[in-house]
């Protein structure tokens, strides 16, 4: 047999199932995983047990004839539950370690649905969850839910025997499907008339953007949650590009769009593409529009109560986060010392300005030329990009603050400081402008919430597109908005109130302009990688979305952006931090690094780390 | 040897051969001077077909060689052998650095005159012992051309200047050998053609709870199964190429149960005894996978073995 080769986790997950069936001479095509990548020892064992037990290639088939119905997952999860019941009963005299193996994965149910986001939840197929706990909480000597009838006899039936063989097992999973949901597979395939032709069936997968929502749920906030919160995707491709209706969800959620329609379409025509392609941009403030809409109501409420939250912990923290800012202040002065230039000041010698150069002849002030001025001030600024996934749940506390000490410590060094937070939904990458460069007053930080996916590639793309303002215009310099554009000039194009006064277009020209992200690497969107010629779209997540925001920092780097990443995640993210950033990144733990990993991560950008 | 005899009885081998041993015993007595030589074994080789391959090579004349993949009883079958054929041993290590003068003897000085002072290989022929040859594949092949003479029909070693022996008629030996670990090569033909090969199985898993059973009669058999299977699944995942072979350790995996017996808990026994002869930190992630499948970390003796 060749074996593909695998890498990680998921070399550990066939590990796992191939010793439960006891042999090696298969690719199992059934891989359990927890939300933080962790493969599932129990369910994978369950997965490697079906494969010693029973006729693994039957049950494949089995599970195939469904695959295009819309509740297949649902029925996966459920059939699941049923054969985890056979198998462990066919196993247990040979091992008897299964018993407690089993118990302690009831254990682990439990553990896992407390760090679920409501978003995970609502994702979550209320009647898988009741048979799941029905089990669960039987074997972990729980108290069992309340059950209708109804579910009370699925649960009954969900118990396959351990003495049937394949095709016994096969018959009371159709029994099991017709008699609760009144689904024959195969009939239902033949009805549909697709047949077996998986590509056909893969196509005419589809799922609503309606339940794409934004929640925003309360994690424990000060980054010591032992799990990291992965969004889970469920089982079908989201196909569908973003409509209008989504559009009026987000303006609703997150305000008003700071770029116009048609700067958005321009922007969006030059960075969705490859495969981002589909995808839609949003800019705001949060400048909040009047809506009835009950969901970006609650969205709203949950923002402004972890604010709360975030204001509350920064009070408590006070002390501990001003000595670290003074921290960073310092150790950066000493790393931006070397970079200081010597503001230049009109005199009567040196480089003559030409502007002013009539200024001799006609009034008789010599004072034209200019000359290296005794005030300094350092040429270059720094752009914050917070991603505000919903990874980021349990550290949102943490990471308002980690923001602020760093915003503050270069705003001491003169260095203009813009920061926006990131996420994505229903196809749409939000940046949302948390401070801009002409600000002063840091405390907008604590607006930061962690709440929907994280498209990482095209936010960094979008915001090094940002030049001084959210004007796209004024990227000009990064050369590839045309000319011909509607932007074209610079300076000119749309000088709306919205931008007036933002940033002084001087605060960023002609400077050198760094990049820092603070992230967990592990980009996740509910919208699909643009499909490459005939093939299906992939999901936005794992190995094919860091390779996505690989590319898109590569791009932002070969534009004269220097990118840096302060990594806030999981150690199983490390080998994504690596690609996507190469060594410029820095792991932080805790507000204490910060002064040191920072500090550290600027000098190596400054020394030219692209 | 009363008591091995007894268990290859039990082991079902061929009653016609342990008579043809019980002849061989009687007719070469060990000599009084080298008695100690012979092994009293603490281990007992399991695998009935193998035994039968073995005594009859050593009742036919012939010199053995045990080819087999690590921990498959090499060396606790040349003990055995010996214990059964009554001839006292001679055990040679083989190493790179061997060479013949360390096989068959070298010049001493006894203080007035240059003497032969007698290696293992002349002691084993001269004695009518078995001389294990453990390794052999370690060894260059230059050292080994020594053995040649004595290995074949000619069964004589000529130390120039000093004197030539003929093997006793008893006298065997029986080498060792194992492809796959570092540092080994490919045996010289003409060395390999003096040898009948017998190539040593894995142990089976029934011969396995034996011998753990035998060695810890305390053992609770439901637990022993559980450490065999631990065993077999470790060795198909080697044979697979997931992990390496240097976790599949029987001596580790008898170690671990001895350490459990001295108070240990499970967990912290096997990962001495077996995943950390891993040091890939990757690979001791799998084995522990595959032990905490099968093993509770936290047995203690009192649960793995009857009072």
């Amino acid at each position: 047999m060749i074996k593909k080769q695998y890498t990680g986790n998921a070399r550990r997950a066939r590990n796992i199932i191939w010793n439960a069936a006891g042999r090696y001479d298969f690719d199992p095509p059934f891989m359990a995983f927890f939300a933080n990548g962790v493969p599932d020892t129990y369910f994978n064992m369950v997965a490697g047990l079906v494969a010693k037990w029973l006729d693994l290639p039957s049950i494949l088939h089995f599970f195939l004839e469904y695959e295009s119905d819309h509740r297949a997952a649902e029925f996966d999860d459920l059939l699941w539950l049923g054969l985890e019941n056979c198998v462990y009963e066919k196993e247990l005299p040979e091992r008897p370690h299964l018993e407690a193996l089993r118990k302690r994965r009831a254990e682990r149910f439990y553990e896992e649905q407390a760090s679920y986001s409501r978003q995970q939840m609502a994702y979550q197929s209320m009647m898988v969850y009741t048979q799941q706990e029905f089990r669960w909480a039987g074997i972990s000597g729980r108290r069992r839910p309340l059950m209708t009838p109804r579910e009370a006899r699925m649960a009954e039936a969900l118990r396959f025997s351990g003495s049937l063989g394949t095709e016994e097992l096969l018959t009371e999973m159709r029994r099991f499907l017709m008699d609760f949901f009144h689904y024959d597979p195969g009939r239902s395939r033949e009805k549909r008339g697709i047949g077996a032709n998986p590509l056909l069936r893969a196509i005419l997968r589809h799922e609503g953007n309606a339940k794409d929502r934004l929640l925003v749920r309360m994690g424990s906030g000060e980054g010591n949650h032992p799990k990291a919160v992965q969004q889970r995707h469920i089982r079908t491709i989201r196909r569908s590009d973003p409509t209008e209706k989504d559009a009026a969800y987000i303006r609703d959620v997150f305000g008003r769009s700071l770029l116009s329609e048609g700067e958005l379409r321009i922007l969006e025509r030059e960075l969705c593409i490859g495969s981002d392609e589909g995808c839609r941009l949003w800019v705001t403030r949060g400048d909040k529009v009047e809506t009835t809409d009950k969901d970006a109501l609650e969205v709203r409420e949950s923002a402004a109560r972890q604010q709360k939250k975030n204001e509350e912990w920064f009070r408590e923290h006070a002390a501990l986060l001003s000595g670290s800012m003074r921290a960073l202040a310092a150790k950066l002065e000493t790393v931006l010392s070397s970079y200081y230039m010597h503001v230049p000041e009109m005199s009567r010698a040196g480089r003559v300005r030409s502007e002013v150069v009539w200024r001799l002849p006609v009034i008789n002030d010599n004072r034209v030329f200019l000359r290296s001025g005794e005030e300094t001030e350092p040429e270059l600024c720094v752009d914050l990009l917070l991603d505000a996934s919903q990874s980021r749940m349990h550290s949102q506390e943490v990471l308002a603050a980690e923001a602020w000490i760093i915003c503050r410590s270069f705003e001491k060094n003169h260095i203009p400081v813009r920061v926006h937070m990131f996420r994505s939904l229903r196809g749409f990458t939000v940046l949302e402008c948390l401070r801009s460069f002409g600000e002063r007053d840091s405390r907008a930080l604590l607006r930061y919430y962690a709440g929907g996916w994280n498209r990482d590639g095209l936010a960094i793309e979008a915001l090094a597109r940002m030049g001084d303002g959210h004007s796209a215009h004024s990227f000009a310099g990064a050369g590839s908005i045309s000319s011909g554009s509607a932007f074209g000039g610079a300076g000119t194009g749309f000088s709306g109130p919205a931008f007036a006064g933002m940033d002084s277009s001087a605060s960023v020209q002609g400077k050198t302009r760094f990049l820092l992200i603070l992230t967990d690497a592990a980009p996740n969107d509910s919208h699909p990688l643009a499909a490459e010629g005939l093939n299906l779209p992939k999901e936005y997540e794992g190995a094919a979305a860091v390779t996505a925001a690989q590319e898109a920092v590569r791009i932002v780097r070969s534009q004269g952006l220097r990118v840096g990443a302060v990594f806030h995640g999981n150690t199983s993210h490390l080998e994504n931090v690596h690609q996507i950033y190469g060594q410029n990144y820095v792991r932080i733990r805790q507000a204490s690094q910060l002064a040191e990993g920072v500090s550290e991560l600027f000098l190596k950008l400054m020394r030219g780390g692209k | 040897m009363a008591e091995l005899s007894a268990f290859l009885k039990e082991e079902g081998i061929s009653p016609a051969l342990l008579q043809k041993v019980e002849e061989f015993r009687k007719q070469y007595p060990v000599q009084a001077d080298c008695a100690s030589r012979v092994p009293d074994p603490e281990y007992l080789y399991y695998g009935r077909k193998t035994w039968e391959l073995a005594i009859a090579a050593i009742l036919s004349g012939n010199h053995l060689l045990l080819a087999g993949p690590k921990a498959t009883g090499k060396n606790v079958l040349c003990e055995n052998l010996s214990a059964l054929f009554g001839r006292p041993l001679w055990n040679m290590s083989f190493h790179v650095g061997t060479d013949a003068a360390s096989l068959v003897g070298t010049d001493t000085f006894d203080g007035q005159a240059g003497s032969f002072r007698p290696g293992p290989v002349w002691l084993c022929a001269k004695k009518g012992g078995f001389g294990i040859l453990d390794e052999i594949n370690m060894a260059k092949n230059e050292a080994l051309a020594v053995l040649h003479a004595a290995l074949d029909f000619r069964r004589v070693l000529d130390v120039p200047g000093y004197d030539r022996t003929e093997l006793r008629s008893e006298t065997r030996f029986i080498a060792t050998m194992n492809y796959g670990y570092a540092g080994t090569r490919d045996l010289n033909e003409a060395l390999a053609s003096r040898f009948v090969v017998l190539n040593m199985p894995v142990i089976a898993e029934e011969d396995l709870g034996k011998l753990i059973s035998r060695r810890y009669p305390s053992i609770r058999p439901k637990l022993r199964d559980q450490f065999v299977k631990l065993y077999t699944e470790l060795e198909r995942k080697a044979e697979s190429a997931e992990i390496s072979d240097s976790a599949v350790d029987l001596r580790g995996l008898l170690d671990a149960l001895s350490l459990m017996a001295q108070g240990l808990s499970s967990g912290d026994a096997l990962e001495m005894g077996i995943v950390n002869k891993s040091f890939d930190n990757y690979e001791r992630g799998l084995i522990r996978d595959v032990i905490s499948a099968r093993i509770p970390s936290d047995l203690t003796s009192e649960l793995v073995f009857e009072a």
